[in-house]
């Protein structure tokens, strides 16, 4: 059991990590209803280290979106700070890059258009965009798609866009929220494949936000266990798998020790998510 | 319903069939009209036959009088299209641009859009007088609901997360109206405008059969009056051909340019 | 603002009041310009009056009846739409070759501005009820055929197989399956009908000058009696409006839970 920290220990950076990005700071967040505040984020901490893989798993309403929201700059902090590279975050921060869990490519632009929007933002010169953005593009193994429109690709081939939009901002830290939730089995596997690939080559920190227990053990090594309303930290699960990892590992003794691990942590939060649910609509 | 017309393989065979039925269709439309012309049982005069109507077609598009009054309507058709258009535009950008503007004003477009506008003629005509300025009016009245309900729409239905991607690179004001906004509604606020421009279209047309001296509107009822019945239907027909003929022209506009 | 801030009926409907409180100042203002003429009296009547002339149109003009003649033009018309619009779209999406024939041409009868061809009808008619339901039926038509076959084509295989594992017949599995899966498009499609019904039934009313309201508007507009103009007017607009309301809260009303 020496691979579990207890929460109150993950105040300062443990001391494998290597120097910290992103640290956020007893973070809580409150929005006020109607019916009183309701608390979906309550006094979280955690630091993510530079090239460090870091995920986040909660059962559904257990306000991991909230905390995406957060890290992102596209919700407001009620208690507490988040800082990347030492910076206060209030909005969205340039070292941030975001990958949403929906379908988020623009349907008016081709792939290669959508790549280079960041860049177009930023104001670069457009034969100099697009050869940054085919760079992108291939690095998610999309060459030869640069012309095409979002329309004629699948599901996993769109995410790859909206990740090569995001990585072609070159931001420090890499946010995704559940990025492969409404993709099949099979190229959620291959997609986590492809950014295990990708953070390799580029030493890309990345935090991910997921539901899926295989998918946060395959790709992390650490992963924060959230509490089902509100949102605590319940544990932080080291991953100590070697790396370069693949999906080929899946079938290992100690990749299935970890799962069980850590769904034996969130199966008594899930279940009372559950129970929840069933509550609600009687 | 498109998506299984454009699913399914055009074979050649079927391709001939849809034709072929088609043209019977177009076909026994117009013997059963000739028949019915011939039979007597409704007046001659009322129901005059293909080639009365074909020579009436012929005189129609050979005589000045047409493309003198076309002209005129044409003209007000524009006027009242862009007249609605743009401020149909205004209103819908701000109702969709804003959920307090929304929740306090769109109830009253959306009740007001599908009331038959054309009673309010003897209005325009009071406010704008008995030439073209009471037909424009009437045909601006009529652009302005669906243009700014569907700008509204169109604003409202562009995916929170497009927007979200906007925000999550830091895009200023411009840039998110420029390249998310404007290019997300591009689709239904061309709709809108197609709309608005068939029901311009209605609202000037009729306008002008009612009370009026120059248009096609009036050409219609003139040649109602005279009893020149094959005059009448020839115009009809020119009328239907120039209204389906824009629509399909603004149709491939809305479509043009990107491939959904 | 603090009193309002502070109401939570005020606070919760702010908008709506806002909303309503621009359109009766609006009226409050035209009052106004009116009665120091700097609107025209006689082009714009103040709103005041035409609020009068309302128990002048309902008691003088017996706008009650005109109304019910009008609604028997609309209800005729939006019966003869529902008889011929829903088998339509079934013998559409029964037989797939007429459908791939004139799908196009339906959808393009909706966009038409078939009301222009009254004139035909009052050729064939006579100035009757009939140039007006005739009108009123080819412009309610194609939205009713095509929801029709837009909602029988777009019932889940699933509920097909079901449906073919239980063995039924033809005519079983229209009644049985596809006809109440298509039902909510199929009521979408009649309350756009009716109320294309209507417009066009109004309008033609009141272009070639006979029946129920379309023609009272007319005569008081000739006679110069601006204010019973408006009232008329508003009259109609009011009738549309709850027509369109109860036909909205009808289909919500009759649509199964989903």
């Amino acid at each position: 059991m020496n691979d579990m920290i207890r929460p109150e220990q993950i105040a300062q950076p443990p001391v494998t990590a290597p120097e910290p990005m992103l640290v956020i700071d007893h973070v809580t967040k409150r929005f006020e209803t109607p019916d009183g505040p309701v608390v979906a984020v309550d006094n979280i901490s955690l630091t993510v280290g530079r090239g460090e893989f870091v995920s986040i798993i909660g059962p559904s309403g257990c306000g991991k979106s909230t905390l995406f929201n957060l890290v992102g700059g596209l919700l407001s902090i009620s208690d507490g700070t988040i800082r990347i590279d030492g910076e206060a975050i209030n909005g969205p921060h340039k070292s941030i890059g975001m990958v949403f869990q929906e379908d988020a490519t623009f349907p008016w632009r081709t792939v290669i258009d959508n790549v280079a929007f960041p860049l177009e933002l930023q104001g670069m010169a457009k034969g100099e965009r697009l050869e940054r953005a085919r760079h992108f593009v291939s690095l998610v193994g999309l060459h030869g798609f640069e012309k095409r429109y979002p329309a004629e690709l699948s599901g996993g081939m769109r995410q790859r866009v909206s990740i090569a939009r995001t990585l072609a901002a070159e931001p420090k830290l890499l946010l995704m929220d559940e990025p492969f939730a409404a993709l099949d089995e099979q190229t959620r596997l291959l997609l986590g494949d492809k950014v295990l690939q990708i953070q390799q080559e580029l030493n890309q920190t990345v935090l991910l936000i997921t539901h899926n227990i295989t998918e946060a053990v395959q790709l992390s090594d650490r992963v924060l266990i959230m509490t089902y309303r509100p949102g605590r930290t319940k544990r932080i699960a080291l991953i100590e798998l070697p790396r370069p990892r693949t999906s080929e590992m899946l079938s290992s003794d100690t990749f299935g020790r970890y799962v069980a691990e850590v769904w034996a942590d969130l199966r008594e939060e899930a279940s009372r998510g559950m129970q929840d649910a069933e509550r609600g609509s009687r | 319903m498109a998506a299984t017309g454009t699913l399914t393989i055009p074979q050649k065979s079927k391709m001939d069939a849809v034709l072929v039925l088609r043209i019977a269709i177009i076909a026994s439309l117009l013997v059963f009209w000739q028949l019915l012309s011939m039979s007597g049982l409704l007046y001659e005069d009322v129901v005059p036959g293909l080639p009365q109507i074909t020579a009436g077609l012929y005189r129609l598009l050979t005589t000045t009088e047409f493309y003198v009054n076309l002209k005129v309507t044409a003209g007000e058709i524009l006027a009242a299209s862009l007249i609605g258009g743009l401020t149909g535009m205004i209103a819908g950008l701000s109702l969709g641009g804003s959920y307090f503007m929304e929740r306090a004003f769109e109830r009253y477009f959306y009740y007001l859009g599908p009331t038959p506008k054309i009673i309010f003629f003897p209005l325009m005509i009071m406010w704008f007088g008995v030439g073209s300025g009471s037909k424009v009016a009437m045909g601006a009245v009529s652009c302005f609901f669906p243009v700014a309900l569907a700008v509204a729409a169109g604003m409202r239905r562009i995916p929170p997360i497009l927007i979200r991607v906007g925000e999550s690179f830091r895009a200023n004001r411009w840039q998110m109206l420029t390249k998310v906004h404007l290019p997300a509604m591009r689709e239904p606020v061309v709709n809108g405008f197609r709309l608005g421009f068939g029901v311009a279209l209605i609202g000037v047309l009729l306008a002008e059969t009612k009370l009026s001296n120059q248009g096609l509107g009036f050409l219609v009822i003139q040649n109602y009056q005279r009893f020149d019945m094959p005059g009448m239907y020839a115009l009809l027909i020119a009328i239907f051909v120039i209204a389906v003929a824009v629509n399909a022209a603004l149709g491939r506009l809305s479509r043009g340019g990107r491939r959904r | 603002m603090s009193t309002v801030a502070r109401d939570p009926f005020l606070r919760r409907w702010a908008p709506e009041l806002t909303g309503a409180a621009v359109i009766i100042c609006g009226f409050l203002l035209i009052e106004l310009l009116v009665r120091t003429a700097i609107l025209n009296p006689y082009v714009v009547p103040r709103p005041s009056d035409v609020l009068l002339a309302f128990e002048r149109i309902v008691v003088e003009e017996q706008i009650l009846s005109r109304f019910l003649v009008t609604a028997a033009e609309a209800g005729t018309a939006a019966v003869l739409v529902a008889l011929i619009g829903i088998p339509l779209g079934t013998l559409l999406q029964g037989v797939p070759l007429l459908r791939k024939a004139t799908e196009t041409w339906i959808a393009g009868m909706a966009a038409a501005p078939i009301v222009l061809i009254y004139p035909l009808f009052l050729v064939i008619f006579g100035r009757s009820p009939w140039t007006i339901i005739a009108i009123a039926v080819l412009a309610g038509l194609p939205p009713v055929a095509m929801l029709t076959l837009e909602g029988l084509s777009a019932v889940r295989p699933a509920l097909v197989d079901t449906g073919r594992s239980f063995r039924l017949s033809r005519w079983q599995m229209f009644w049985k399956i596809m006809f109440p899966a298509a039902l909510p498009s199929i009521f979408s499609g009649l309350r756009i009908g009716l109320i294309f019904a209507l417009i066009n039934v109004v309008g033609v009313e009141f272009l070639i000058n006979f029946g129920g309201l379309g023609p009272l508007i007319n005569e008081l507009a000739e006679r110069y009696d601006m204010p019973g103009t408006y009232a008329a007017i508003c009259f109609v607009v009011f009738v549309s409006i709850i027509v369109f309301v109860v036909m909205e809260r009808l289909e919500k009303w009759l649509r199964p839970v989903r």
